[in-house]
Order: C-alpha cells, then structure tokens, then sequence
C-alpha cells in the first residue's frame, strides 16, 4: 500500500496523528485528573500527600505531556487557517511553542518540587 | 469583501446556513481556545494549592467568589463541549457513526449535552 | 412567488446588492430554475448560468436561503419566502449569481484526476473486479457543481492552498481506482503539507449540501486511513438522499 512512504513525508499526517493519540491519552487521564481535583477538596495536607504518591505524579506528568502535544496541534491549526500573511502566522506559531514550552517546563517544576 | 482581482464575494456568515455539525465544529474549536486560555491560569492554581498552606487557603478563598465561580462554569462547558466533540471526531476518523444522518444526530447530542453538563455545573456552583 | 436577488454589474455598481422580485408562479414552475427563467422574462438582465436542467451539469449551483443547492432540482414549492438567492460563498463575484470558478478548477487539476498507468494497454479494457469497482461508487458522480466547496469553510479560509471537498473526493477515486499506479505519489502530494488536505476539519457541511448526495468528508478520511497505512474497508463511500435548500 503505502511501502514507500514514510511518516516523515507526509508531515501533515504526523500532526494528526500526535493530536489523535494525545486525544486518546487526555480522555482516560482527565477523568483522572478530575478525580484528583475532587479528592483536593479536603485538607491540604491530604492533597499534597495525593499528588505526591508516585503513581498519581507520573499520571500527572504523563498527562501534561499529552495535553502541550494536543494543545500545540490544535493551536498550530487554528493559527494556519486564520493568521496571515506568513510572516505574522510563522511570528505567532513560534510564540505559541515557546509559551508552550514554558508551560511544560512549569509543570515539570511543579512535581519535582513535591518530592525535593 | 473582495478578492486580489477585485471582484466581490459573498461571505456574509449571518446569511449562510450553518448545519447542526457545523456549530459543534466551531464549538469544538471556541472551546479549545478558551481551555487553552485556561491551562495556564490552572496551572497557577496547581501550583499555589500545592506550594503550603496559606496557598491552598488561597485557593480555596477564590472558588468562593463569584466572578471565578462563572469563569469556572465557562471552563466546565468548554471541557464538556471538546470532550464530546472531540470523541466524536475520533469515532468518526475510524469510520464509526460515519453516515450524514448518524453524524447529524450525534452532533446534536455533543452540542446539548455540552450545554446540559454546564448548567449542572451553573446549578451546583452558583 | 417573493424573491430577493443579489446582483452586481461590474460596469455601474461598486458592490452586490439585493433586488426584489415577485411573480406568478404557474403550474409548470416546478422548480427554482423554472421560475428564474420567467423571471427573465421580467427583467433579461438578471444573469446566472443554467444547462441541462436535470441535475447533472452542475451550471445552477447557487446559494439558495442561506444553502448550496441545484436550482434546476430544488423545488419551487419548499421554499420559504421570501427566496434569498445569492452566488456561491467565497467565488469571486463576474456578474449576478455568475462567479469565477478558475480556483476551483485549478485546485481539480492539481490532484492530476486521470488514470496514471505506465503499463502497456491490454488488447480491450485494464480489467476490474466487482469490487475493485465499487470502491469508487459515491465519488465518481461527482459533477463538479462547487455547492460543497463553497460552503466549507475551511476551503473560505484558505481557498489557495486547500485542495475542498470537491477535489479531494476527485482525488480519493483515482486514488482507490485499482488500475492506477500513482498512490503513492497522489498521497505525498496531499499528505506533505498541512494545507492540502489537512485542512478539513470533518465540518460536514459538504455532505449536507452535495445535491447528489455524495458524502466527500468520507473520502477524505479515507484518503487519511490509507495515508496512516490502515487497512480501507470494502465497499464505496456512503450516498444519502440529497438534502435540497428550503
């Protein structure tokens, strides 16, 4: 079928891709993460202790993966049909990456900090 | 409006039809904005509840105003609206509920219970 | 009958602008067509392009209360009035209901919509199985009438660089037909650049307005699934009764 093509051509595919597997991802964590944000209704001590069990951290952090990949994709797409000209759309897709990126580095930070 | 050539094109969007599918893609597409917009702003929150005490007190002063309460409504809507698009989106790209007539149907039940989820949310915040 | 019309010469008004019309409608006006022509008779400089009058030419294609549809196959009688008629969104504007349809046709070529076969011609036909001739039912009615494209609004966003509906299910039956040798290249070509074919966002509302009811969202699906390397179902695009403006 396809023998010849390999993922790295077809570039519009990739992103679809990334967004439909990071979708798949958010589903099952933000019922999750819902849950989590439940349970912070009690005292203080009870959520910081929640959130720094190993288990919960990872799905924390494997969730905030998923959600800067979704989150870029689905920007990227609003930005490539409405900002124009190119020199602007390219401007504003690389202000969104770098926001982006800070918001990963922030989240990471976050759950490091709880088990210092 | 018009074209480089200079000729005129109607894209009057008040005057054209807008099928049932068609608002639950832009829904789909509002609501990714406005959860973008608030990703930062819960991550704040994250962070403050997580960092001491007095942070998570903080927290928990701003969910009693009612400004934030709204906010957080809006947010509960655009959840529940791109959850539901969303899913039926990637249910689609598999070939499921494919069809015209299964797609309208399941449009309509993304956009009302989007809104059924937000008024829950309105009724129990508010 | 009340109609509002747009219309625009290019020699005296600077932009569109709606006129109205009223007529009796008679016994043979069964459809939108029938009375535009009488219309005519009223006034010989309302302009809009028209052929066969049966649905299959795709001339009359036009904006009819807010919807994309056929007027030679819409029925006079569903329609709520006063009937707003305007051109096709997003065309360029020549004159009337007329609208500039060389976009259009360019984003058609560029999907290169012939068989593609190096291999030396059999002595009758390159053969096809049943199946292998079903794949391409739902695409191949395609009469290129632009009620879908025109109402995507993907395709109003990004006219240039998005191929539309209308050439991606063109693409997608050349694309499945068995006895072509271009896959791969037709894939690349609209699976390298985000704009191409990427730019649907499964709005559907090119299946809503296809008045020969094709479903061209499907195609492009498809086209995606064979680009990922999944496995296509048998069997050709779903067709559904067509849904005419009202």
């Amino acid at each position: 079928m396809t023998g010849g093509l390999t993922a790295s051509r077809l570039t519009g595919l990739r992103a679809w891709w990334v967004q439909r597997v990071s979708a798949a991802c958010l589903l099952l964590f933000v019922l999750f993460v819902l849950y989590s944000f439940a349970r912070s209704t009690g005292s203080y001590a009870a959520w910081r202790s929640w959130v720094a069990d190993p288990g919960v951290t990872l799905a924390f952090g494997v969730f905030f993966v998923a959600l800067v990949g979704h989150m870029w994709v689905g920007l990227r797409d609003v930005l490539l049909d409405y900002a124009r000209p190119a020199g602007v759309r390219n401007a504003l897709l690389v202000a969104v990456a770098l926001a982006l990126l800070a918001l990963a580095i922030w989240a990471v930070a976050i759950l490091v900090r709880l088990h210092r | 409006m018009t074209t480089r050539s200079g000729l005129p094109v109607f894209l009057n969007l008040a005057q054209i039809r807008m099928p049932v599918g068609a608002l639950t893609s832009i829904g789909h597409r509002i609501s990714g904005v406005v959860l973008a917009a608030s990703v930062p702003v819960a991550l704040w929150l994250f962070d403050v509840s997580l960092r001491d005490e007095a942070g998570f007190e903080r927290v928990a002063a701003l969910f009693e105003r009612f400004a934030f309460r709204v906010a957080a409504v809006i947010a509960v809507w655009a959840l529940a609206h791109h959850l539901l698009a969303g899913v039926r989106h990637l249910l689609s790209d598999f070939q499921i509920g494919a069809p015209l007539r299964v797609a309208r149907r399941s449009a309509w039940f993304a956009n009302l219970a989007g809104l059924g989820v937000a008024l829950l949310a309105a009724a129990v915040m508010l | 009958m009340k109609l509002s019309i747009s219309r625009f010469d290019p020699e005296r008004d600077r932009g569109p602008r709606m006129q109205d019309y009223e007529i009796e409608r008679a016994p043979t006006d069964h459809m939108l067509l029938d009375v535009l022509l009488r219309l005519k008779g009223q006034d010989p400089t309302l302009s809009f392009r028209k052929s066969c009058r049966e649905g299959v030419c795709g001339s009359d294609a036009m904006n009819i209360n807010g919807r994309n549809g056929l007027a030679c196959i819409t029925r006079a009688s569903e329609l709520r009035e006063p009937v707003v008629i305007r051109p096709l969104p997003g065309f360029p504007i020549i004159r009337d209901l007329i609208v500039d349809m060389t976009r259009f046709f360019k984003q058609y070529h560029s999907i290169t919509p012939y068989l593609v076969n190096p291999e030396p011609p059999p002595d009758k036909e390159r053969l096809q199985t049943p199946a292998e001739r079903e794949k391409l039912n739902g695409a191949w009615e395609c009469i290129l009438c632009a009620c879908c494209t025109s109402q995507c609004p993907s395709y109003w966003w990004n006219p240039e660089k998005f191929v539309g509906p209308s050439g991606l299910i063109q693409a997608y039956r050349f694309i499945f037909d068995s006895r072509d040798r271009a896959t791969e290249q037709r894939l690349e070509d609209l699976g390298s650049d985000p704009y191409r074919l990427f730019r649907c966002r499964t709005i559907m509302n090119c299946a809503e307005v296809c008045p020969k009811g094709l479903e061209p969202v499907h195609a492009i699906e498809r086209i995606r699934l064979k680009m990922a390397g999944i496995a296509d179902e048998a069997g050709g695009l779903d067709v559904h009764p067509p849904i005419s403006p009202t």
